[in-house]
């Protein structure tokens, strides 16, 4: 046995142990990218350095076997730098996007190209599923959202963006029925939220928080809910029936509506004693914020950003409240994400909103790269929908414009060592992005596989298991240094090199270069 | 189309496993002049040997072509010192004269393909330009066109060995006259002139040049005469009168002149350039290029002992100059632990460039408990500035041989090998040669020398990877896969070749061993500084009077080495830094002249002893482009593993290209600095953790430059996009500048002033060359 320390701990090991493994048994995480369990240490990656605190020297630990009386430290202010570069490098030539343009343009955060695929299948419900997720009124939205999405789509390089907008509306219109029958609500846990102001953020954050078991009350000073969306000017695109099918089926989950029920001091002071929370929806203006003690900026309501806490505590602020915007879409996204801030603020957790991670961005797509971004997608230019505008999507029009979409977003968004790494230290990938970049290319040519080149981090994983797995072709370094790619030899298609190995491959890469279609 | 009879024939020559396969593509490329993707396939298929290990081996080694060419290949070296006389800008040239694209190196005919080299080891005649087995030198862009047609009209006449000027004449040798001040003193000025008019008359050939002081004031006025492949002669005390019958003794008639005042000096060795990148015929061996040195006195050969006296493979003559006196010594009369000893007392350290004590390494590798060891000579020189390990192996084979044998004894090795690159064709075949030979007189094989001991030696060749000249990537080169360096420990001294201990040394330290055992580890060790013990062969090259090969004592200065020895800077410019160790190395400036050179001094000013190439700047080259030229050839080199080598070499080099195209910005030199620093310390091997030594050393000493860059000034000019060409009034209207310019952007206008249209200069410097009245001004 060896003994050795890390971060000033003592452990025993046997010999032959990696410094990795040695700190893994001491329960201390060390990142590691190139690493794979099956297969002898490569020693790639880099991102794994830790310091031997008697030289000062880095070392890679997945590699580096525990020596007697080594020490060393996995976390000090230099190891962690080490790894931001090494990370940042990675990225700087990092051809991919994590999420797609699209849901990073829109507003409320919508998951849009998960939407477009599963309308392209055909599965409608699935797909107002996933709209559901960010959106709460698509019907609504559908018809009079301006749509950053479509000015961001990578579509829009090669002809027209796909037809974002309709087709959310489509799946809004033809599965809100099946979709509020098959809602799985969590029970009640008797908390309540009072929700002032009725309009597209305050609904929004009542379903949020109803779904989720919070007793959720809406004011509404008028007549009619709404708010906004009932203004005139939107009359021409807006059915009314279409808004009030909408806010019926929020309602119909269990939310209650007060109407004519304008919230003074004396009733805001009510509301605190009677509810969990408070959410201030109430659009523009509102004379009487300063008087219940509240913050402001000159425009509206100051909130800590992202978990949209006001200055007093169990209140919160979203929408128009906070600052004038004739985005709907804007303050649908707010309601989503207060909700989140709610639920931990009641469950006595860290208030942090809406959780969003790293995002690798590439930039526009080259004239170079739009074949490659085709090979997924119906080629087909921009559909008009039959009925018109007005009419919307019928079910065949929506499934061929749901095939447009290019899939730009990660199939590994949720399962990427880079992405989540890039996360942790913070990277920042326009550190060094003063070079040309790479192109992007897609390898489709398999039926389970999509390869990548442009995200691969030529950790050599892939290569290693199918040499280990006795593929005939498999993967293997082409070229070397800055040049060196990933591919199959003698040119063959993605299919001759992985007859086998398709899963094996993709679970051993630690990033989106290699997954699952 | 390929004839599988051929592949299959060479696969049974060569064999059928892992260990074969780079020979195997060799021979096939030998024979295609690339590796054509059926006979590749055929190797997957007659062979143990798996698609993705031959394609990744392929793609790996820079020898290898996966492409066609054309029918001749145009060589441009761009080693350092071919690149510190513009070879890029002849590069450019060549690229236009072909018409070739981005990206494209073959012309559209078919008939030529263009290329960089690294270095073809001829840097006295920098730039040189290589068409097929025709070497040309001194080339400037203008000659682009001539250097073609001079091409066609020699290409299959028989006297090809020889090094051409671009118009078509025979570089015939070169004449120096000493310009330093006790020789001006001396009349040497009355010389030159003497010299500039017999040349004139006789319309001879050959190139005029004025060196800086030799160092030998007590013998001015010198002229040295160096007919090109002939011995090089150094006249002392000449006289005016004298002039004539010198020059014509030398170009003209073979008579020994018995007037000589003094023959000084013979040649010290023949260098041969036989780069062979295809290994066909085309590649034969040309240009023989005389080193010459001046001042033997503070030379002392151990390494390059009876240079340019003994005949390489004559094993007799080595014999009888002392050779295998050491070997028999070794073997009879001591143990393992005895020669061990005595290397460790004669405190030499690997000459590789690391400095590691070479008596510790073999006492690792003895003390292994192993019945199987291996021994490596590592001869993969890819420092683009040096070429000593090559002149090693083809002079003094023998020399090489026996200290390997009395190494492998002392640690018990059953095998050795040489590896040394397939770019140096005739060491490998003097090498294969002298084994052979030696093995024919019992100094190899069965019972060395009438001792128990047996040992033997094999020939491995590389196949274009500087990263293989990294001992762990060297050994995975000789077992034909990739060369990617691995983690040490464990040291190959433990764990090795089929991971068995071996021991790996430089060419040079293998050369330096018998002279231990003859002489004794205390005359070796008398020389040289405290910790570093006895000589280091340097290839001396750029602005300097006289490059080539020397072998000087450690500790002696750097000013020594320039000016007593490569005759100060050429062409009166002024001495700015040298770059020792190439591309792991670093810039000394001039004001550290006094530096003696050994392992620790440079090592402290952030240079290394490295390769041994020692690179002379002046005050006309600029230091952010030395970085740049040194970081793109580490850049090109990466084996591409290690995320800081692979990425990182890559994003310094961008930020050094934006500098020397004017997009420097603030903050740039801080984000290079730290880039370095993070890809010294984050790499695995050697190539990638010094890589960044050259841009380090230069921000130390030159930070001003790189300042300059910023603000988008390079003082030195040498930055294409951030100068301009203008001309002055100096002009006379003579025309030449326009009549040469590529791109017609100065109008024909005779006896009135030029001028130069920016929008359409390309920057190529040709007006400047071609200009006799240096009105043509870069600001």
């Amino acid at each position: 046995m060896i003994s050795i320390k890390i971060n000033n701990k003592q452990i025993q090991v046997e010999e032959g142990t990696s410094v990795l493994k040695a700190a893994k048994s001491l329960g201390v995480e060390i990142p590691a990218m190139c690493w794979h369990e099956e297969l002898d240490h490569f020693t790639s990656c880099m991102v794994c350095m830790v310091k031997d605190t008697q030289s000062g020297d880095l070392f890679p630990s997945c590699s580096v076997l525990a020596e007697e009386g080594m020490q060393v430290a996995t976390m000090d202010e230099e190891v962690q730098e080490a790894r931001k570069t090494a990370l940042e490098l990675l990225l700087s030539e990092h051809v991919g996007d994590c999420e797609a343009p699209c849901q990073i343009a829109c507003p409320a955060h919508m998951d849009i190209p998960k939407m477009n695929r599963l309308i392209a299948e055909g599965k409608m419900q699935e797909s107002l599923e996933v709209v559901m997720q960010d959106i709460a009124l698509p019907s609504v939205l559908g018809r009079i959202c301006p749509a950053p999405c479509e000015g961001a789509c990578r579509r829009k390089s090669i002809d027209e963006p796909v037809s974002i907008c309709l087709l959310k509306r489509f799946v809004g219109d033809e599965q809100a029925g099946n979709f509020y029958k098959n809602l799985a609500l969590a029970p009640l846990n008797n908390k309540k939220v009072a929700i002032i102001g009725s309009g597209p953020a305050g609904l929004a954050a009542a379903f949020y928080l109803q779904i989720r078991g919070y007793q959720c009350s809406v004011y509404e000073k008028g007549t009619v809910a709404g708010g906004l969306l009932n203004s005139e000017k939107l009359d021409a695109k807006l059915p009314k029936e279409v808004l009030k099918k909408e806010i019926g089926n929020i309602l119909s989950i269990g939310v209650t509506l007060h109407l004519n029920s304008e919230v003074n001091t004396q009733q805001f002071e009510k509301l605190r004693k009677g509810n969990d929370a408070i959410i201030i929806a109430t659009g523009n203006g509102g004379e009487q914020l300063q008087e219940w003690g509240l913050k402001t900026t000159p425009k509206g309501i100051e909130i800590s950003k992202s978990t949209y806490e006001a200055s007093v505590p169990g209140v919160f602020a979203i929408g128009n409240a906070l600052r004038p915007s004739r985005l709907a879409v804007r303050s649908v996204g707010q309601g989503k994400e207060a909700a989140f801030a709610v639920d931990q603020y009641l469950n006595n957790k860290k208030v942090v909103g809406e959780p969003r991670l790293f995002n690798s961005k590439f930039g526009k797509l080259v004239a170079d790269e739009f074949a490659e971004y085709l090979k997924e997608s119906n080629t087909d230019k921009r559909y008009s929908p039959l009925k018109g505008v007005e009419g919307g999507f019928g079910k065949e029009e929506a499934i061929k414009e749901a095939a447009r979409c290019l899939h730009c977003n990660c199939r590994r968004l949720d399962n990427c060592k880079l992405r989540d790494l890039s996360d942790e230290y913070q990277a920042n990938q326009r550190r060094f992005s003063f070079g040309e970049r790479k192109t992007a290319r897609k390898m489709v040519n398999h039926n389970l596989v999509v390869y990548e080149p442009g995200k691969c981090i030529k950790c050599g994983i892939c290569v290693r298991l199918t040499e280990k797995h006795k593929e005939r072709f498999g993967f293997t370094f082409i070229g070397r240094g800055f040049d060196v790619e990933i591919g199959v030899p003698f040119n063959q298609e993605l299919k001759e090199g992985l007859t086998e190995t398709a899963k094996l491959v993709v679970e051993g890469c630690p990033t989106g270069a290699l997954a699952m279609k | 189309m390929v004839d599988y009879q051929v592949i299959d024939t060479i696969i049974q020559e060569k064999g059928k496993v892992k260990k074969s396969l780079i020979p195997i593509l060799q021979s096939i490329q030998d024979k295609y002049n690339y590796l054509p993707e059926e006979a590749l396939k055929r190797v997957e298929e007659a062979t143990e040997i798996s698609a993705s290990e031959i394609i990744g081996v392929a793609s790996f080694y820079s020898q290898f072509r996966l492409q066609p060419v054309g029918e001749h290949m145009v060589k441009v070296c761009v080693g350092t010192a071919c690149h510190v006389k513009g070879a890029m800008l002849v590069y450019d040239a060549l690229k236009r004269e072909l018409n070739l694209e981005e990206g494209q190196e073959t012309d559209t005919s078919g008939k030529y393909t263009l290329e960089k080299v690294s270095c073809l080891g001829c840097c006295t005649l920098a730039p040189v330009v290589q068409i097929d087995q025709i070497t040309y030198g001194h080339v400037t862009p203008n000659q682009a066109g001539q250097l073609f047609s001079d091409f066609e009209t020699q290409k299959n006449t028989k006297s090809k060995k020889q090094a051409r000027k671009t118009d078509g004449t025979t570089i015939k040798g070169e004449i120096r006259i000493g310009l330093g001040s006790c020789c001006l003193a001396s009349g040497s000025s009355e010389i030159k002139e003497a010299v500039e008019e017999v040349v004139n008359q006789n319309e001879l050939h050959v190139s005029l040049k004025h060196v800086g002081c030799v160092g030998m004031c007590h013998q001015v006025p010198l002229v040295e005469i160096v007919p090109t492949n002939e011995e090089a002669t150094l006249y002392s005390k000449v006289k005016p009168e004298d002039v004539k019958d010198i020059i014509n003794n030398h170009f003209e008639s073979s008579n020994f002149l018995a007037r000589i005042k003094n023959k000084f000096f013979n040649t010290i060795e023949s260098i041969q350039s036989d780069r062979r990148w295809d290994g066909i015929e085309r590649y034969e061996l040309h240009v023989r290029e005389k080193h010459v040195s001046s001042f033997l006195g503070k030379q002392i050969p151990i390494a390059t002992e009876h240079r340019g006296v003994i005949n390489p493979l004559d094993v007799e003559e080595y014999q009888q100059k002392g050779g295998w006196i050491a070997l028999k010594k070794v073997l009879s009369k001591y143990t393992p632990e005895k020669v061990i000893d005595e290397i460790k007392e004669s405190g030499i350290r690997g000459r590789g460039g690391g400095g590691f004590h070479s008596g510790t390494k073999w006492e690792i590798v003895a003390g292994q408990n192993e019945k199987v060891k291996y021994l490596i000579c590592n001869g993969d020189e890819g420092d683009p500035g040096a070429f000593m390990d090559r002149m090693l192996l083809e002079s003094y084979p023998y020399r090489v041989i026996e200290g390997m044998i009395i190494a492998a004894f002392a640690i018990g090795a059953t095998e050795g090998y040489f590896y040394i690159r397939a770019e140096y064709p005739l060491a490998v075949q003097r090498i294969v040669d002298a084994l052979k030979i030696s093995r024919e007189k019992g100094y190899l094989g069965q019972n060395i020398c009438g001792s128990n001991f047996n040992f033997d030696i094999k020939v491995a060749e590389g196949a274009g990877a500087f990263v293989c000249g990294e001992e762990t990537a060297l050994i995975e080169s000789i077992q034909g896969n990739r060369g990617f360096p691995r983690l040490r420990p464990p040291y190959p001294a433990v764990k090795g070749l089929w991971g068995k201990p071996t021991l790996v040394n430089n060419t040079e330290t293998f050369a330096q061993v018998s002279f231990i055992f003859r002489n004794g580890a205390k005359r070796f060790n008398a020389i040289g500084t405290e910790n570093s013990k006895g000589t280091k062969v340097f290839a001396l090259a750029g602005k300097i009077a006289r490059g080539g090969l020397i072998e000087v004592p450690m500790g002696i200065t750097i000013n020594q080495v320039v000016e007593e020895i490569g005759g100060g800077i050429a062409n009166g410019r002024k001495f700015k830094a040298v770059q020792i160790g190439g591309p792991s190395g670093g810039c000394i400036p001039a004001s550290l002249g006094d530096t003696p050179i050994d392992f620790e001094s440079l090592k402290e000013l952030g240079a290394m002893m490295g390769s041994g190439g020692l690179v002379v700047l002046d005050d006309t080259d600029c230091m952010v482009d030395i970085a740049r030229f040194f970081l793109s050839f580490t850049q090109n080199e990466s084996c591409g593993k290690c995320t800081f080598c692979r990425v990182g070499t890559r994003r310094m080099l961008d930020i050094l290209n934006n500098l020397c195209e004017g997009k420097g910005k603030k903050g740039d030199l801080e984000e290079l600095e730290k880039l370095a620093g993070w890809t010294k310390k984050g790499s695995l091997c050697g190539l990638g953790s010094t890589s960044p030594n050259p841009v380090l050393s230069s921000l130390r000493f030159f930070r001003e430059e790189y300042e300059a860059h910023i603000n988008g000034k390079c003082p030195t000019g040498k930055c294409t996009e951030l100068i301009k060409y203008s001309i002055n009034d100096k002009c006379i209207g003579c025309t030449i500048c326009a009549q040469q310019c590529p791109v017609d952007a100065i109008a024909f206008n005779p006896h009135e002033k030029h001028e130069i249209n920016l929008e359409l200069c390309i920057k190529c410097d040709t007006c400047k060359q071609v200009c006799p009245e240096d009105a043509v001004q870069v600001d």
